[in-house]
């Protein structure tokens, strides 16, 4: 039986997934010991030959599967630190993971998520078809997240996370992304029976509402990856050193910065513009 | 021996208790297995249940109203008719068969009152918006609307005669043991904290267990952002011709104490005497 991680990355206007993606696949490669591939579509290949990636990608990537760009639905209000910027959101094809992954047994993980150690290897012997993040760990507090971090609307169910899901190849994950497709594509009719907010598409709705749907509409009894460690995007990624990520963390989303680190843990960087800039250096040894 | 479920009503202005009863013993009927399905009525007014198409569903009917509200169920244990009981509050719903669980505590409880509830979510309520005078007593934090006991059994008649003068003297006993936050009324739960705590049963009768899972929907208590009046003001309750329960995005399988009485409307009753006649 195979088993893999897969990548999706959409170059946009303002954030540079490919190099994310690279980033991301160096440490999922290195501590999980496992092959990985990208989903991508031309236009971001065509980024990473002009920035001189593709070698890299190619080192890097065991598939690089191509997709058609994902039609844009929506922007989106991004964080570096203090400062804000807007994006066109481009990773709405998720469902499409089980029909493209090459892998008996599937990673998906965001492109902004780090892998720090070999923890998620155990959760590949769990057999279970599919198994979503838990939850978010803000790494200071979890005072920062807000009600609609913990729960898709104020009366519905339970926000799992899209940032990490492990899945199999069984008839019952093929109808689990079917039903995530699905989801997507009436993405208002579901907002109305299940209360949140359409204003723009998040894959961890369309996933905790297709878990929840498989599951007989009952609060699920399941397994669950471990909660998924979060600097916001407010925090700051102050350097990448000595394996090391010093993060500037803002404690009260009020600019009051203090300074810690991480070296052992995964953690989801949700400043994708500092994770970027600050790896740069890496990216060049890879 | 005999086992069988045990519903108070007491007339009342506004609210048809009557209905209310009818129609938990109705779900009870069409959820529980033979022998797990008797139900005992303890009414003000026998002749109200000339207007029930099934009365039936009752297969006894206690005619009792010595004490007025709901101050009655500290006499449960003298008036059950069962040699087990399991006494419920009359805005219950069963979806499903609980039978091998009162197999349990016929086997291993004279008297047993959960300390638990949950959401419609399912999540369990540690919220004690309700129950200030519980966590400032110090008091079990125990739930009556699911009282089990054995009639011949000391333990439990120690536990009501108790429940009882506390039920006739709440304010002495209020007094004396809930000096540090005073409920408004001594009701049936704070009768029931009082009186194990006072002779120091609480643990041998009250203890984790999986069953029962009770619903409770007190709306301040569903984990909501917002305070809210009514749980139904923020999720729909969707009863089906299976006489299935969903409460908003959840489909209910656990005992539903559904708190709003207009709930149980002529239309629920007539699908759950659909289901009965069947």
């Amino acid at each position: 039986m195979t088993e893999g991680i897969l990548i999706y990355c959409f170059n946009n206007t303002e954030v540079d997934y490919a190099k994310m993606s690279l980033i991301s696949a160096y440490f999922a490669g290195k501590n999980l010991k496992k092959p990985i591939s990208l989903v991508t579509d031309q236009s971001t290949i065509d980024w990473m030959i002009t920035s001189d990636l593709y070698s890299k990608a190619e080192r890097l990537f065991d598939k690089i599967i191509l997709q058609e760009r994902p039609r844009y639905t929506n922007n989106r209000i991004l964080h570096n630190g203090p400062a804000k910027y807007t994006v066109p959101f481009l990773n709405n094809t998720r469902y499409s993971a089980y029909e493209l992954s090459p892998y008996d047994k599937t990673l998906l993980i965001d492109s902004d998520f780090i892998i720090l150690n070999d923890n998620l290897n155990e959760y590949f012997k769990i057999q279970q078809p599919v198994i979503l993040g838990e939850s978010i760990q803000d790494i200071y507090d979890d005072k920062r997240l807000g009600y609609l971090d913990k729960f898709i609307s104020e009366t519905s169910i339970k926000m799992r996370w899209a940032t990490t899901v492990l899945f199999d190849k069984s008839e019952e994950s093929e109808i689990f992304f079917d039903l995530v497709k699905t989801v997507y594509e009436n993405y208002n009719t579901f907002s109305s029976i299940f209360r949140f907010s359409p204003l723009q598409y998040r894959n961890d709705v369309s996933f905790s509402v297709a878990e929840h749907i498989m599951n007989g509409f009952i609060p699920a009894s399941r397994y669950y990856l471990p909660s998924i460690l979060t600097t916001l995007d407010r925090d700051i990624l102050h350097s990448f050193e000595n394996n090391k990520f010093t993060f500037l963390i803002d404690e009260n989303l009020q600019e009051n910065y203090f300074l810690t680190a991480i070296s052992t843990q995964n953690i989801h960087i949700m400043n994708k513009k500092s994770l970027i800039d600050r790896t740069d250096k890496l990216l060049d040894t890879l | 021996m005999t086992f069988g479920y045990l519903i108070f009503v007491k007339t009342h202005d506004s609210i048809d208790y009557l209905q209310l009863a009818y129609g938990l013993a109705l779900s009870i009927k069409n959820t529980q297995q033979e022998g797990y399905e008797k139900v005992a009525l303890v009414i003000d007014d026998k002749s109200k249940l000339e207007t029930l198409k099934s009365s039936w569903v009752f297969n006894e009917v206690i005619e009792w109203g010595e004490q007025a509200g709901w101050d009655g169920r500290a006499w449960m244990h003298d008036l059950s008719p069962w040699d087990y009981t399991v006494c419920l509050d009359s805005d219950m719903l069963f979806l499903r068969d609980h039978s091998h669980y009162i197999d349990y505590f016929i086997e291993n409880c004279e008297l047993y009152i959960p300390n638990k509830s949950y959401t419609f979510r399912g999540e369990e309520i540690f919220n004690d918006y309700y129950r200030k005078s519980f966590t400032a007593n110090d008091l079990p934090n125990l739930y009556s609307f699911f009282t089990f006991f054995k009639k011949d059994s000391n333990l439990a008649s120690a536990f009501f005669d108790l429940v009882k003068n506390i039920t006739l003297y709440p304010k002495e006993f209020s007094n004396t043991f809930m000096q540090k936050c005073k409920p408004k009324i001594v009701g049936t739960d704070e009768a029931f904290a009082l009186a194990s705590n006072i002779l120091g049963i609480s643990d041998d009768i009250s203890y984790d267990l999986d069953f029962p899972k009770v619903v409770h929907l007190k709306p301040m208590i569903q984990n909501f952002p917002w305070p809210a009046n009514l749980v139904s003001d923020h999720v729909g309750l969707y009863f089906d011709t299976e006489g299935c329960l969903k409460i908003g995005n959840f489909q209910q399988l656990d005992i539903v104490h559904y708190v709003e009485k207009d709930f149980m409307t002529n239309e629920n009753i007539s699908l759950m005497e659909e289901i009965v006649w069947k």
